[in-house]
């Protein structure tokens, strides 16, 4: 029996037996070409000799032998292979021919396969439960369960978009009702590309992060995401870190601001630290060192904006009128803020009074005219940088301060 | 796994590659790279000749004909001649013989890896091979408060202090650094590979995730990095056919949440304080139930994920399953059959 597939025509294939093991230069770098995993879609076949007989040849291939399924995108598209086995319509390669694997071999395959993980089970767990785990359905649906509230894709530092917007009313409402959240400047804000804004910190919980992501959210036209760069305290915070991480926070260092930057993504920095939030309810609106002047230097290095930003009502928000250090050391926070509800109210004291905020953002500052890249090394103009933009920062502070009137709340 | 994933590019690439008598040495193939590689040099023409050293013989099929296996014994303090009449001649050395599992024996196992790897950087001394590679793991960057969100390959090896089964890994890279720098006539490719996920392969990665009920710190939910078996070999088979120098991360695409991870595997997650944790996995470890020493905890604490585009750009090395197939394929769930994973992605 011969294989009408398996003709060469300079070979004399034809008294090779069909089911003779594949000859041995079957294994040349020719078979490389072909398309991964072709079998899959040969057409269905009545007996499973007509299958070996059947099989088609890189010469002529069925008629729509791949597209066919919705599944076959699989093969074809280039960001599953990576973009080395890609099939081009028509692009059989040079017309060599090539056998297929016929079921016979794909059955030894598959019985080596299984041989192969039988080898190497593990005693405590075997492949069979993993693969078939009792109660299954009810795995499926505590995964579903699972699964309801957050995405099954997260972008690189971590935002979980099915997270965040599950939050988003809460936060709107914060936003619009509660802070009645007046915004101006936003046009300083650039509708693509880096930039970095620096905000003064204050409050004795991040919502400050948080309302500036909605400000810019909301009220940019081009609706643009920002992410805050948060201190080490709150980024490792339980609960509070992690909530912020899938929000969009991202634990501040030099290599996650570049990261962002590089991606021509929006980056908050509040340079004040723990100690902006740190701060008490007498020192209100009065700016801390502006740490080392680390983002001038991002700045510098990246060549991107510094856009000035006040944020005015978060003090008010949540007033810390005191401070435990020596408690807060023992449960690993950098202190244990008091304010007038937090302990009396337990958690409930940790929400805001009902302040009104206002938000401003400066025009912004390019450092490229200061300097090239090579300046990000001079301790004397990175330092000048940063007191100069914390100046501005105090300044539109002040401004807004006087705008606001008597009364925080009204 | 077949031949065809992907060697075309290379070889175009590295036309230096033609050579047809390179001798290839493995230490540690009886592990499932090793086992993996010596299967695609074994079809590869450009290579003559394979050396699998292991205590035992690798679960290889018998019609090799490229291969020898010589059995080897890194724990025995005798080794080093051995290894050195061996070594003789190979153009390239793997040193794999690293546990996929923390073992209770850490004195054994201290024995194997960072002894044996001096035994093995004795032996290249004496013989030179053109090419030294090691295959290590990310978990050498440790798990960190301070680390970034994506740590490069010039970061600090901080290692996991109070394990030993990271501590000798972390030894072993330091040793394999001196040996890069003292001889300078022997190219150093360092491999560092995330923790591997996949259907047969077995780590304490998938024996932790093979339990139905998995421990969460209450708090923290770190992002998770795997890379697929499947690409860890490819990214293993180009390393050895180019001449790249360096360390190397070898990672899947993208990262997960833990907490994500579990969901995803419909695995039930148990919250509980760090210190309780803490001291349940130690008395879990103690006993033989937990596959991890409770010092693995800080995994699931703080982030160590690894950046592999330096592998992308100079080794040419995309990983083709991404985070969320590599938990499928570890699953054994295609993904048509598993709408509720397609739906909860779309």
């Amino acid at each position: 029996m011969t294989s009408p597939d398996d003709k060469k025509p300079d070979e004399g294939a034809a008294d090779v037996p069909a089911d003779a093991p594949p000859p041995a230069d079957d294994a040349s770098p020719a078979d490389e070409r072909e398309p991964p995993r072709r079998m899959r879609t040969a057409p269905p076949s009545a007996s499973p000799y007509d299958e070996l007989d059947a099989v088609p040849d890189a010469l002529d291939p069925p008629p729509g032998w791949a597209g066919e399924s919705p599944h076959d995108a699989i093969f074809t598209s280039p960001e599953l292979w990576g973009g080395e086995a890609e099939v081009r319509d028509n692009d059989y390669g040079p017309p060599i021919p090539t056998r297929f694997p016929d079921v016979e071999s794909v059955a030894s395959e598959v019985r080596e396969l299984e041989r192969r993980v039988r080898a190497r089970l593990t005693p405590v767990f075997p492949l069979e439960v993993r693969r078939n785990p009792p109660l299954r359905s009810i795995l499926r649906r505590y995964s579903r369960f699972a699964m309801r509230d957050r995405s099954a894709v997260v972008d690189d530092m971590g935002r979980d978009p099915v997270y965040a917007s599950r939050f988003m009313p809460a936060l709107d409402f914060l936003y619009r009702r509660y802070f009645r959240t007046r915004c101006e400047g936003i046009e300083n804000v650039p509708a693509r590309g880096r930039a970095i804004l620096v905000a003064n910190h204050s409050g004795a919980l991040p919502y400050d992060a948080l309302m500036l992501m909605r400000a810019v959210e909301r009220e940019h036209p081009a609706r643009r995401q920002v992410r805050p760069l948060l201190e080490d305290e709150v980024f490792h915070f339980p609960y509070l870190g992690t909530f912020l991480n899938r929000m969009g926070g991202v634990r501040a260092c030099p290599e996650n601001a570049e990261r962002l930057l590089a991606d021509e993504q929006l980056v908050a920095v509040f340079p004040e630290g723990i100690q902006g939030i740190g701060k008490l309810y007498r020192d209100r609106y009065r700016l801390q060192r502006f740490g080392r002047g680390g983002f001038v230097k991002l700045a510098l290095r990246t060549g991107s904006p510094i856009i000035p930003v006040a944020v005015v009502g978060a003090e008010e928000a949540t007033p810390l009128v005191a401070r435990f250090t020596w408690l807060a050391r023992a449960l690993g926070m950098p202190h244990l803020p008091i304010t007038p509800l937090f302990p009396l109210l337990g958690p409930a004291g940790l929400l805001p009074l009902p302040s009104k905020w206002r938000v401003r953002f400066g025009e912004p500052v390019s450092l490229s005219s200061e300097g090239g890249t090579m300046d990000a090394e001079d301790r004397l103009l990175v330092a000048r940088l940063a007191e100069s933009i914390r100046t501005q920062v105090q300044d539109m502070i002040e401004h807004l301060l006087a705008a606001r009137g008597a009364s925080a709340f009204a | 796994m077949t031949r065809a994933d992907g060697d075309n590019g290379a070889r175009a690439r590295a036309p230096s590659l033609q050579a047809r008598d390179r001798t290839i040495a493995i230490t540690g193939a009886c592990t499932y790279l090793g086992t993996e590689l010596i299967k695609l040099l074994e079809a590869d023409p450009r290579y003559s000749r394979v050396l699998a050293l292991d205590i035992r013989r690798p679960d290889l099929p018998p019609d090799l004909i490229k291969t020898e296996h010589h059995p080897i014994d890194l724990t025995v303090p005798t080794v080093g001649s051995q290894l050195a009449s061996l070594l003789r001649g190979a153009h390239t050395v793997i040193h794999g013989a690293f546990l996929s599992f923390p073992t209770h024996a850490a004195s054994w196992a201290h024995e194997l890896e960072d002894v044996g790897t001096m035994h093995v950087l004795d032996a290249c001394a004496q013989v030179g091979p053109s090419r030294l590679m090691l295959l290590s793991t990310t978990l050498v960057y440790g798990p960190a408060r301070g680390n970034p969100n994506w740590l490069g390959e010039s970061a600090p090896l901080r290692g996991l202090p109070g394990s030993r089964y990271v501590t000798d890994k972390v030894r072993a890279e330091m040793q394999v650094a001196r040996h890069a720098e003292e001889h300078p006539e022997t190219a150093v490719t360092v491999l560092r590979f995330a923790p591997l996920l996949g259907p047969t392969v077995s780590n304490y990665v998938t024996r932790f995730f093979s339990r139905p009920i998995a421990p969460v710190l209450m708090g923290h939910d770190p992002l998770l990095q795997f890379v697929h078996e499947s690409d860890a070999v490819q990214a293993l088979k180009r390393a050895v056919d180019r001449d790249v120098v360096g360390p190397f991360n070898i990672v899947g695409e993208g990262v997960l949440p833990y907490s994500t991870v579990l969901a995803l595997m419909g695995r039930v997650p148990l919250p509980m304080p760090h210190f309780v944790a803490r001291r349940l996995y130690r008395a879990l470890w103690a006993t033989q139930i937990a596959a991890t020493p409770a010092t693995f905890l800080d995994f699931l604490r703080y982030l160590c994920v690894a950046d592999g585009s330096r592998a992308e750009r100079e080794l040419g090395f995309r990983a083709r399953y991404d985070v969320q197939r590599a938990i499928q394929d570890f699953l054994g769930v295609a993904p048509e059959d598993e709408p509720d994973i397609a739906r909860a992605q779309g």
